[in-house]
C-alpha cells in the first residue's frame, strides 16, 4: 500500500478515478452514494487532522470535534455577515487555528490521558457555549447558512459540487501531511512521541514541536467544519457530540496511527458502515445498525490490533 | 437551603464516587481508559431490576429486597466487566495502549444497543424497596431513600479500602499498580488481579446503578453514559488511579454541580461549563489530579 | 419486509442482494426518524404508529395496490437525517415522507426532500424554520413541507391563560430543555404570561439526559419571590424526574406542574409513578372524550403493540395522523411525488387529532388546545373543560 501511494502514477490514477466517482454513480443511478462518499470524505479531513496530534505527536485529544463545530460556526456565522464564502472559510480556519493554539499553550503541559479529559471537556464546553449564547449562534434551534454553489457549471447537484470540493480538501490534506511527514519537523515528531526525554536530549525544543502538531490539526478541523456547514446550509449544536469526537479517535487508531493510508481506509469503513448498512438492511435488521457497528469495531481491533493499515515506520519499530 | 443543597450534592457525589472507583481501579493497574464501564453499571441497574421482576417471591422486601438487589446487580455487572476484559482487553493488552480503548468503544455500543433491541427502548421504572419517610435534619427535609445511598455508598467504599489495604488480593492489586511486570516476575499471577480488579470494579459500578435505579426511580438503556463521563471526569480530578482521590473526586464534582445550579444565575445551563472549566484549572496546577502522585513516563 | 431489501446481517454480502433483488409494484412512505441512540424510544413509537396506519389500509383494501412503511434510522444526527434524505429522494417509489423528529435534523433534510421533490410532514419537529425556511429567497424547490404538529406558540400561551386565569397564579417558575421545543414553549409561556400582569420568578435551561434536578428545585422553591408553580418546557423523562423530585422535595398542592404534550404519555408514570398525580399536561386538539377517532387510535394502538416499550409515545399520534392525511391524499388520486404535494396542499381531513388543513407555509391549522390533568391510578390524562 506504501508503494502504491508512493507512486506518482497511482496517485494520479485514484485521484481521477475518485473525481469521476461521482458521475459513475449517477450514471448507474445511486446518486445516495455521492452524498455518503461527501460525508465520507469529511472524515478522512477530520482525521487526517487529528492524526497530527495524535498519530504523529502521540497526544491523546478526545473533543477534537469542538474544533469542527468551531469551523462551522465561524463559517455559518461569517456568511450570516454577508461575507463571501471563500473568505468565510479562510476565516473559519484561521479562528480554528487560534483556538487550537490558544488551547494548546494552556493546556500541552498535561500529559496521556490527563490530556485526553481536559480535551474532552474543552470538547463539551465548546458545545455548551454555542448551545447557550442564543444571541450569538442562535442556541438550539441552529443556524440556516446561505446557498453557495461554486461549481454549478460542472453539475447542478449540489453533492456533487461538494463531494468535489472536499475530494480536492482530502487531496490537499494528505499532500500537506505527506510533505511534512517526510520533513525535519516529522522525523521531530516521531522521536518525541516514541521517548519525549530521549528528544529533549537530542536538542529538539519539545513543547514547541508538540504546540505545532496540536494546532496544525485545527486547520483541518476548521477546512473540514467549514464545507460541512456551506454543503448542509444549516447548522446545529446536535451536529457536535462527543460521540463524534469518539468516531474521528477510532478513525486513527482503527485505521492505523500516523498512517495516512490507514487513516483514509478508518474513515472509509468507520463512516461508510453505518450508511451501508441503511441502505442494505431490511426493516426488520434497521434497528441493529449500530449493534453491528460496534461488532465490527470490537473485531476489526481484535484482528489488527495495530490498526487495519499501520505506518510502515511503526510497523518496523514495533517488530525490532 | 445550603444544608439542602448539601445533603443533595453529597447524594450525588456518593453515586459519582462509586462509579469514579471502577475507572480508578481499572486505570490503576492497567492505565487504560474503560469506556464500557458506563454500560456495565448500566446492567447492573437492569439486573437488579430483572430479579424484582420475574423472582418477587425469592426477593421479598424491605431490607432483604435491599440487599437481593445489591447483591444481583453487583455480582451481574462484576462478571460483564471481567468477561470484556477477557476477550475484549486481555488479547490487546501487550500490543498498544489505544486498541483497548477502541475495542471498549466497541463494546460499550454493543452493550448498550443490545439492551435497547433485546430489553426495552424505553425508560423502566425501578422499585424502591424501603419505605420513604422524610426527616428534617438541620432545615433540611432527609428522605431515608438519601440515607439508604449514603449509607451504601460509604459502606462500599469503606470495604473497598480494607479489602486493598488488608487482604493478601489488595496487596497483589497494589504490587500490580505499581509495576505489572515485576509483580508477575515476584510470583504473582498478574491476570487474575486483573480479572479481579475488574470484578471489584464492575460490582462498585453495579451498585451505583441500583442506587441510581432508586435514586431517580427509572432506568433506560443509555442511563450510563452521562453519570459514567462525569465520574470519569471525577476520578481524573482527584488523580486517577488513586483510590482516595476517585471518592474525593467524586464529592467534589458532586458539589460543584449541585453550588452551579443553586446559587448561580442560570446555572443549570452552564453547570456542566462551570464544572469542565474547574477540573482544566485544577490539572493545570496539579497535572496530577488532587492526590495523583506524579506519572513516571509512560510510553 | 419488502424482498428487494430482505438481506442478511452483514452489510457487504447484503449489498450484492439489493443490487440485484426485483422491484416490488407498491408505494412506499418513508418513515424517517431515530430509531437508535437517545431518541429512540421517541422515533421507535413514530415509526409503529405509521407501521399501524399502514396495515390498516392495506388489510381495508383502500387502495388497488399495496402500501408498505419503510422505516429510515436518522439517529437525531443532523448529517445522517441528511444522508436518509438522499436515500429516500433515490426510490421513485417512495411517494411521501413522515419524519423527521428532531428540528436539527427536519431543516437541512427538507432541503434534500425540496430537491426531488418529495412531501415531508413532520409529526414532531417545532421550530417555526422547519417550514419557514420555504419563504426565504434561497429555498430551491416547491414548498413541500407540512407539518401536523403545531409550533410552541400555540401551546405556551394557552398553557399561560389557563395558568393565570383558570388557576390564578401570577407568581411561575420556568425551566426548559435547551432544545428548540421545550425552549419555544417556555419562551411563548413567558410573553403570554407577562402580558397578562403575572410575573416570572426564575428562569433556568437544563439539558436532555439530566437526572438530578434537586440542587435547582430546591432553588426554585427557596426564591425569595414565592413562586406558585413551575412551567415546564421539555420531555416526559425530564418531566417525570421534575415531578418525582418536586415530590420529594415536599413540593406539592397548591404548587402546581404545568408542562406540554411531550409530557403527556404513559412514559411519565413509569418516570414518576405516583408523583405524576396532578400535573397538568397541555395537548393539541379537543378532549379525547369529544372524539371518538381519537380514543379509537389510542385503543387500537394498545391493541397491536403489546410488547415491552411499546406504549403509546407522546407524538405517536401525529405519525398516525400524518400517514392517514398521506393516505387521503392517494384516495383522491395523488399517485406519484408532485400531485402528492398538490393534493396535501389541499387537506381537509378530520382525524385523531380533530380537523386538519394546513397554512401557506405547511403548518397545521388546528390550534384548538385541551389541558389535561395526569392521574396515575389508571395512568390516565383527564380532560378539564
Amino acid at each position: 500500500m506504501k508503494k502504491l501511494l508512493g507512486s506518482r502514477w497511482a496517485l494520479g490514477a485514484a485521484l481521477a478515478a475518485a473525481a469521476a466517482f461521482p458521475f459513475l454513480a449517477q450514471a448507474v443511478e445511486q446518486p445516495y452514494l455521492v452524498r455518503v462518499a461527501g460525508v465520507i470524505g469529511l472524515f478522512m479531513i477530520l482525521g487526517l487532522g487529528l492524526n497530527f496530534t495524535l498519530g504523529y505527536a502521540g497526544l491523546f485529544d478526545l473533543g477534537f470535534i469542538s474544533f469542527y463545530a468551531i469551523g462551522a460556526y465561524t463559517t455559518a456565522i461569517a456568511m450570516r455577515a454577508h461575507v463571501p464564502a471563500p473568505l468565510a472559510i479562510v476565516l473559519a480556519v484561521a479562528i480554528t487555528l487560534a483556538m487550537r493554539a490558544l488551547l494548546g499553550l494552556t493546556i500541552l503541559r498535561l500529559r496521556g490521558d490527563y490530556l485526553a479529559v481536559v480535551t474532552m471537556g474543552f470538547g463539551e464546553i465548546a458545545r455548551l457555549v454555542i448551545n447557550n449564547l442564543d444571541s450569538l449562534t442562535n442556541g438550539p434551534k441552529g443556524m440556516q447558512v446561505r446557498p453557495w454553489r461554486p461549481l454549478a457549471c460542472i453539475s447542478p447537484d449540489p453533492n456533487v459540487q461538494y463531494y468535489l470540493l472536499i475530494l480536492a480538501g482530502v487531496s490537499l490534506a494528505v499532500v500537506a501531511s505527506r510533505r511534512i511527514e517526510s520533513s525535519r519537523v516529522g522525523r521531530a515528531w516521531v522521536a518525541i512521541r516514541e521517548d519525549e526525554v530521549a528528544a529533549r536530549l537530542s536538542g529538539i525544543p519539545v513543547r514547541e514541536y508538540k504546540l505545532l502538531a496540536f494546532t496544525l490539526s485545527a486547520a483541518f478541523a476548521g477546512l473540514a467544519g467549514a464545507l460541512f456547514a456551506l454543503w448542509e446550509q444549516f447548522v446545529t449544536p446536535e451536529s457536535f457530540v462527543f460521540w463524534e469526537s469518539v468516531l474521528v479517535v477510532s478513525i486513527v487508531v482503527l485505521g492505523g496511527m500516523g498512517s495516512i493510508a490507514g487513516v483514509l481506509l478508518g474513515a472509509l469503513i468507520l463512516v461508510g458502515l453505518p450508511p451501508l448498512m441503511q441502505w442494505t438492511l431490511s426493516a426488520e435488521w434497521i434497528n441493529y445498525r449500530y449493534l453491528f457497528f460496534g461488532l465490527i469495531l470490537v473485531l476489526a481491533t481484535l484482528f489488527r490490533p495495530q490498526g487495519l493499515l499501520p505506518s510502515a515506520r511503526r510497523e518496523s519499530e514495533l517488530s525490532s | 437551603m445550603l444544608a439542602q443543597q448539601i445533603l443533595n450534592a453529597l447524594t450525588l457525589g456518593a453515586i459519582y464516587s462509586l462509579i469514579a472507583l471502577g475507572y480508578t481501579l481499572v486505570y490503576g493497574i492497567l492505565a487504560m481508559i474503560n469506556f464500557a464501564h458506563s454500560e456495565v453499571l448500566m446492567l447492573g441497574a437492569f439486573t437488579a431490576l430483572g430479579l424484582a421482576t420475574f423472582a418477587p417471591a425469592a426477593f421479598g422486601s424491605g431490607p432483604s429486597a435491599l440487599a437481593a438487589m445489591f447483591v444481583a446487580g453487583m455480582a451481574a455487572a462484576g462478571l460483564v466487566n471481567v468477561v470484556v476484559e477477557r476477550f475484549a482487553y486481555r488479547p490487546l493488552r501487550a500490543v498498544s495502549r489505544l486498541a483497548p480503548l477502541i475495542s471498549a468503544i466497541g463494546v460499550s455500543i454493543v452493550l448498550q444497543n443490545g439492551v435497547f433491541l433485546w430489553i426495552s427502548t424505553q425508560s423502566l421504572s425501578f422499585p424502591r424497596p424501603v419505605v420513604i419517610g422524610q426527616i428534617s435534619l438541620f432545615g433540611a427535609s432527609v428522605s431515608s431513600l438519601q440515607l439508604v445511598i449514603l449509607g451504601a455508598a460509604l459502606g462500599l467504599m469503606g470495604l473497598l479500602h480494607f479489602f486493598v489495604e488488608s487482604t493478601k488480593m489488595g496487596k497483589a492489586m497494589r504490587a500490580c499498580a505499581d509495576d505489572i511486570s515485576t509483580a508477575g516476575l515476584m510470583g504473582i499471577d498478574a491476570d487474575r488481579v486483573i480479572a479481579v480488579t475488574f470484578f471489584v470494579g464492575g460490582a462498585l459500578g453495579g451498585a451505583a446503578g441500583v442506587l441510581y435505579g432508586m435514586n431517580y426511580g427509572s432506568i433506560k438503556y443509555n442511563l450510563g453514559f452521562l453519570p459514567g463521563a462525569k465520574a470519569f471526569t471525577a476520578a481524573v480530578l482527584g488523580g486517577i488511579g488513586n483510590i482516595r482521590g476517585a471518592v474525593l473526586g467524586g464529592f467534589i464534582l458532586g458539589l460543584l454541580e449541585v453550588l452551579a445550579c443553586g446559587y448561580i444565575p442560570d446555572g443549570a445551563q452552564w453547570r456542566d461549563v462551570i464544572a469542565f472549566t474547574v477540573l482544566i484549572v485544577v490539572l493545570l496546577v496539579r497535572p496530577s489530579g488532587l492526590l495523583g502522585e506524579k506519572m513516571a513516563e509512560k510510553v | 419486509m419488502t424482498s428487494r431489501r430482505s438481506a442478511p446481517a452483514f452489510a457487504i454480502i447484503a449489498l450484492l442482494v439489493a443490487a440485484c433483488g426485483p422491484k416490488e409494484k407498491a408505494f412506499k412512505i418513508a418513515v424517517a426518524v431515530p430509531l437508535t441512540g437517545d431518541m429512540g424510544t421517541e422515533g421507535q413509537g413514530l415509526r409503529r404508529a405509521v407501521e399501524m396506519a399502514v396495515e390498516e389500509a392495506n388489510t381495508a383494501q383502500r387502495f388497488p395496490y399495496k402500501l408498505a412503511a419503510v422505516p429510515f434510522d436518522d439517529r437525531a444526527d443532523p448529517k445522517e437525517a441528511v444522508n436518509v434524505a438522499n436515500l429516500i429522494i433515490s426510490d421513485p417509489r417512495i411517494i411521501a415522507v413522515v419524519g423527521h423528529y428532531n428540528s436539527g435534523c427536519a431543516i437541512p433534510a427538507a432541503k434534500v426532500y425540496a430537491r426531488a421533490p418529495v412531501a415531508m410532514i413532520s409529526p414532531a419537529a417545532t421550530n417555526p424554520e422547519v417550514t419557514a425556511q420555504q419563504l426565504s429567497p434561497d429555498w430551491i424547490g416547491p414548498k413541500m413541507v407540512f407539518r401536523v404538529v403545531p409550533t410552541d406558540d400555540v401551546q405556551g400561551a394557552y398553557a399561560a391563560e389557563f395558568t393565570y386565569r383558570k388557576l390564578g397564579k401570577r407568581r411561575m417558575s420556568l425551566l426548559h430543555d435547551k432544545t428548540p421545543y421545550g425552549q419555544g414553549l417556555a419562551e411563548q409561556f413567558k410573553k403570554t404570561f407577562l402580558q397578562l400582569g403575572g410575573d416570572i420568578v426564575t428562569e433556568d435551561g437544563v439539558a436532555v439526559g439530566d437526572k438530578d434536578f434537586k440542587a435547582l428545585l430546591t432553588k426554585i422553591k427557596g426564591s425569595v419571590k414565592k413562586t406558585e408553580g413551575l412551567y415546564f418546557g421539555g420531555l416526559y423523562t425530564e418531566a417525570g424526574l421534575l415531578l418525582k423530585q418536586m415530590r420529594e422535595l415536599d413540593m406539592k398542592d397548591p404548587f402546581v406542574f404545568i408542562s406540554g404534550d411531550g409530557s403527556k404519555t404513559s412514559g411519565l408514570f413509569e418516570v414518576a409513578g405516583e408523583s405524576a398525580d396532578g400535573a397538568y399536561l397541555s395537548i393539541v386538539g379537543v378532549p379525547v372524550e369529544d372524539l371518538p377517532s381519537a380514543a379509537k387510535f389510542m385503543a387500537d394502538y394498545k391493541k397491536r403493540w403489546t410488547g415491552s416499550g411499546e406504549e403509546l409515545k407522546p407524538f405517536d399520534h401525529f405519525g398516525y395522523e400524518a400517514a392517514r392525511i398521506i393516505f387521503a391524499a392517494m384516495e383522491k388520486g395523488a399517485t406519484n411525488r408532485a400531485q402528492m404535494i398538490e393534493e396535501l396542499r389541499k387537506t381537509d381531513f378530520t382525524g385523531a387529532l380533530g380537523l386538519t388543513r394546513f397554512d401557506a407555509k405547511g403548518d397545521t391549522l388546528n390550534k384548538i388546545v385541551t389541558m389535561t390533568r395526569a392521574k396515575s391510578k389508571g395512568r390516565s390524562f383527564d380532560s378539564i373543560r
